[in-house]
C-alpha cells in the first residue's frame, strides 16, 4: 500500500497538464456547449437575455448542427482530407523508408533531405504549395512554358474546392514523418531474412510484402492513427490554404469562436465535442481492429 | 543506377520546393509565368535588414516560450516516466496511453475551452500560458523519449549509488540524468520543434501578446510579396537547424568528458 502511495506520488506531475488543462479544457467545451457558463453577451447584460441561435434546450446546439447540411458536408470533407493525405504518406513514407534501407550504407545519408519538411511549420509548408500549385505557380508556369496550357486560368484549379491542396501540404509535411518512423523500426530487422528470401527465388514485390511488411505493419497503424487525427483537427494548414465550402471542422469553429456573434458559440463548442469524441471512438475501435486482424494474421 | 534514382527522387520531393523557395528570396521580381528568375536582387535582404528589431524579438520571443517548455516538458515527465519504465501495476496500461491522448487527440478540442478559462485566471496573452498549453501539448513527446532513455538501461545504476548512500536528489542529478541524456536531448528536439513552429495555439491563448516568429511570418505568407516571404521561411528554417548542431556537438562533448573520466577511475 505504501508503495502505491509512492508511485501515486510520482505520476502526480502529469495531474497538472493532463487533469488541470487537457480535461479542464475539454470539459469546459462541452458545458459551453450546453449552454452553460457562457461569458454574458455584451450588448445585452441582464438575465432577460434568452439566448437564442443555437436552439431552445440544453441540446439545442447539437440539434442546430444536425439539422443544417453544412456540418456534415464539412464533418465528410474533413474526414476525406485526413483519410487520404494520411493513407498517402504512409504509403509514400514506407516506400522511400524501404528504399533508402535497401540502399548501399555510403547512399543513405540521402535520407537527411527528408528532415527539410519535419523541420519548416505548416504554415510554411502551406506557402511552398500555393507557390507551386497556385493558379499562377511554378507549375503553371512550366505548363505554360511546354505549351499545354494558354494562360493561368487554364491551369487546373488544384487549390481551391476538392481539398487537395490540404491533402498535397500534409503529404509533404506526413511522408518525412512516416519515414522516420519506419526507418527506426528497418534498423532492428534483420537484412539476411531478405537475402534468404531472394536466394529462395522470391521477387522483389514478394521480399516487400510477404517478408519485410508484417514486420513493419504495427508501426504502420500507429502512424496512420497518429497522421488520421492530426489532420482531421489540425488548424494551421486549412487556415492558410483556405477553403470556404466545404470547410474543414477545425476553420469551421474558428470562424464560428471568433468571427461571429456570441450566440454561435454553443455551436462551436459542440463541433469541438464531437471531435474529441470522434477520436476517443476512433482510437478505441482502430487499436481493438488492428489487434484483431494482427491475431488472425498469426494463426494462418 | 537505382541508387541515382533513389537520390533524383529525394532531391525532387524534398530539395526542389525549397530550391524554388531560394530562387524566390534572391529574385524579387519573379513572377508567373516566367520560368527562371530574371535578375537578382538583394531587395529582399534589405527588408530583412530594415526590419531586423521585429523579426530578432519574434525570433527571441518563440525561442523563449519554447526553451521553457522543453524544461517544463522534462520537469512533469522525469518522475512519471520513472514509473512507466520500472513498476509493474494494474491499470499501466491504461494510464500510460491516457497520458499519451494530448499529443493524439486534435490540440483545438481542449484548447478553445481552455482559453476561456485562462481568460478568467489571467493567464491569456501572457508568456506563462503559452507556455503551459504548448507544455500540455507536447508534453507526451517528451514521456515517450524519457520512458525508452530509461528503459535502456537498467535499475542497477540507481540501486548501486543508493547503497553507496546517495540521496534521492543526487542520485536524480548524477546517475539518472547523465545517462537520460541522450533521450532528454531527442525528446527536447521534438518538443522544441513541435512549440517552434505552432502558430495556432500561440495565437489563441497568446492574442498577438506574445510575440512568435509565426505569427510574424503569417501575414508575409498571405501578402503577395513572395520574395520576403521566402526569405522569412528560409531564416525560420536555419534556428532549429543551428540548434540541433549545438545539441549534437553538446551531447558528443559531454560523453567524450564522461568517457575521460571514466578512463582515468
Amino acid at each position: 500500500m505504501k508503495q502505491g502511495a509512492a508511485l501515486a506520488l510520482k505520476l502526480s506531475p502529469l495531474a497538472v497538464p493532463l487533469g488541470a488543462v487537457f480535461f479542464t479544457g475539454i470539459l469546459m467545451a462541452v458545458m459551453q456547449s450546453l449552454g452553460l457558463l457562457l461569458p454574458p453577451p455584451a450588448g445585452a447584460p441582464g438575465p432577460a437575455g434568452g439566448s437564442t441561435g443555437a436552439g431552445a434546450g440544453p441540446l439545442g446546439a447539437y440539434r442546430a448542427l444536425f439539422a443544417g447540411a453544412w456540418f456534415l458536408q464539412d464533418l465528410g470533407f474533413s474526414l476525406y482530407c485526413a483519410f487520404t493525405s494520411a493513407v498517402l504518406s504512409v504509403a509514400a513514407g514506407t516506400m522511400l523508408a524501404y528504399l533508402v534501407w535497401r540502399s548501399p550504407r555510403r547512399f543513405q545519408q540521402v535520407a537527411i533531405l527528408s528532415k527539410i519538411p519535419l523541420i519548416l511549420p505548416h504554415i510554411a509548408v502551406a506557402f511552398i504549395v500555393l507557390m507551386l500549385f497556385g493558379a499562377t505557380g511554378y507549375l503553371s508556369s512550366v505548363a505554360r512554358a511546354l505549351g499545354i496550357i494558354g494562360s493561368s486560368s487554364d491551369f487546373p484549379r488544384i487549390l481551391y474546392g476538392g481539398g487537395a491542396g490540404i491533402i498535397l501540404a500534409y503529404i509533404y509535411k506526413e511522408t518525412p514523418f512516416t519515414m522516420l518512423l519506419v526507418t527506426a523500426v528497418l534498423k532492428r530487422f534483420d537484412f539476411r531474412r531478405v537475402d534468404t528470401a531472394l536466394m529462395l527465388g522470391a521477387g522483389r514485390l514478394t521480399v516487400f510484402f510477404r517478408v519485410v511488411c508484417p514486420h513493419l505493419v504495427p508501426v504502420l497503424h500507429t502512424t496512420f492513427i497518429i497522421l488520421f487525427l492530426y489532420s482531421f483537427g489540425a488548424f494551421d494548414i486549412p487556415f492558410m490554404l483556405g477553403e470556404s465550402r466545404p470547410a474543414m471542422l477545425s476553420v469551421q469553429v474558428y470562424d464560428l469562436y471568433f468571427r461571429r456573434d456570441l450566440a454561435n458559440r454553443p455551436q462551436a463548442m459542440a463541433i469541438l465535442v464531437l471531435m474529441f469524441l470522434f477520436s476517443i471512438l476512433f482510437i478505441f475501435l482502430y487499436t481493438r481492429m488492428s489487434e484483431r486482424l494482427d491475431i488472425a494474421g498469426r494463426r494462418v | 543506377m537505382k541508387i541515382l534514382l533513389v537520390i533524383l527522387l529525394f532531391t525532387g520531393l524534398f530539395v526542389l520546393p525549397l530550391a524554388v523557395l531560394v530562387f524566390y528570396t534572391v529574385a524579387p521580381g519573379w513572377t508567373y509565368p516566367q520560368l527562371l528568375p530574371p535578375a537578382v536582387s538583394g531587395r529582399s535582404l534589405e527588408f530583412l535588414a530594415r526590419r531586423r528589431t521585429e523579426v530578432l524579438v519574434s525570433l527571441a520571443s518563440s525561442f523563449t516560450y519554447s526553451a521553457l517548455t522543453v524544461a517544463c516538458t522534462l520537469g512533469i515527465c522525469l518522475l512519471p516516466a520513472s514509473v512507466f519504465a520500472r513498476h509493474e501495476f494494474r491499470g499501466r496500461r491504461f494510464l500510460e496511453s491516457l497520458a499519451l491522448a494530448p499529443a493524439l487527440v486534435p490540440a483545438i478540442t481542449f484548447s478553445v475551452g481552455i482559453h476561456f478559462l485562462f481568460i478568467k485566471v489571467g493567464l491569456a496573452d501572457r508568456l506563462a500560458g503559452v507556455v503551459l498549453v504548448l507544455t500540455v501539448y507536447s508534453y507526451p513527446y517528451m514521456l515517450r523519449a524519457l520512458v525508452a532513455g530509461f528503459l535502456a538501461f537498467g535499475p542497477e545504476h540507481d540501486l548501486c549509488a543508493r547503497n553507496l548512500g546517495a540521496g534521492p536528489l543526487r542520485r536524480v542529478i548524477r546517475v539518472e540524468l547523465p545517462l537520460l541524456l541522450p533521450a532528454v536531448a531527442a525528446g527536447g528536439t521534438v518538443v522544441f520543434l513541435v512549440s517552434f513552429s505552432e502558430y495556432f495555439l500561440v495565437f489563441l491563448i497568446g492574442g498577438g501578446a506574445v510575440p512568435s516568429y509565426t505569427g510574424y511570418l503569417f501575414p508575409f505568407l498571405n501578402s503577395s510579396d513572395r520574395s520576403v516571404a521566402s526569405l522569412l521561411t528560409m531564416v525560420f528554417l536555419a534556428v532549429p537547424v543551428l540548434l540541433f548542431l549545438c545539441v549534437d556537438l553538446l551531447v558528443a562533448a559531454a560523453y567524450r568528458r564522461r568517457g575521460m573520466l571514466e578512463g582515468r577511475g
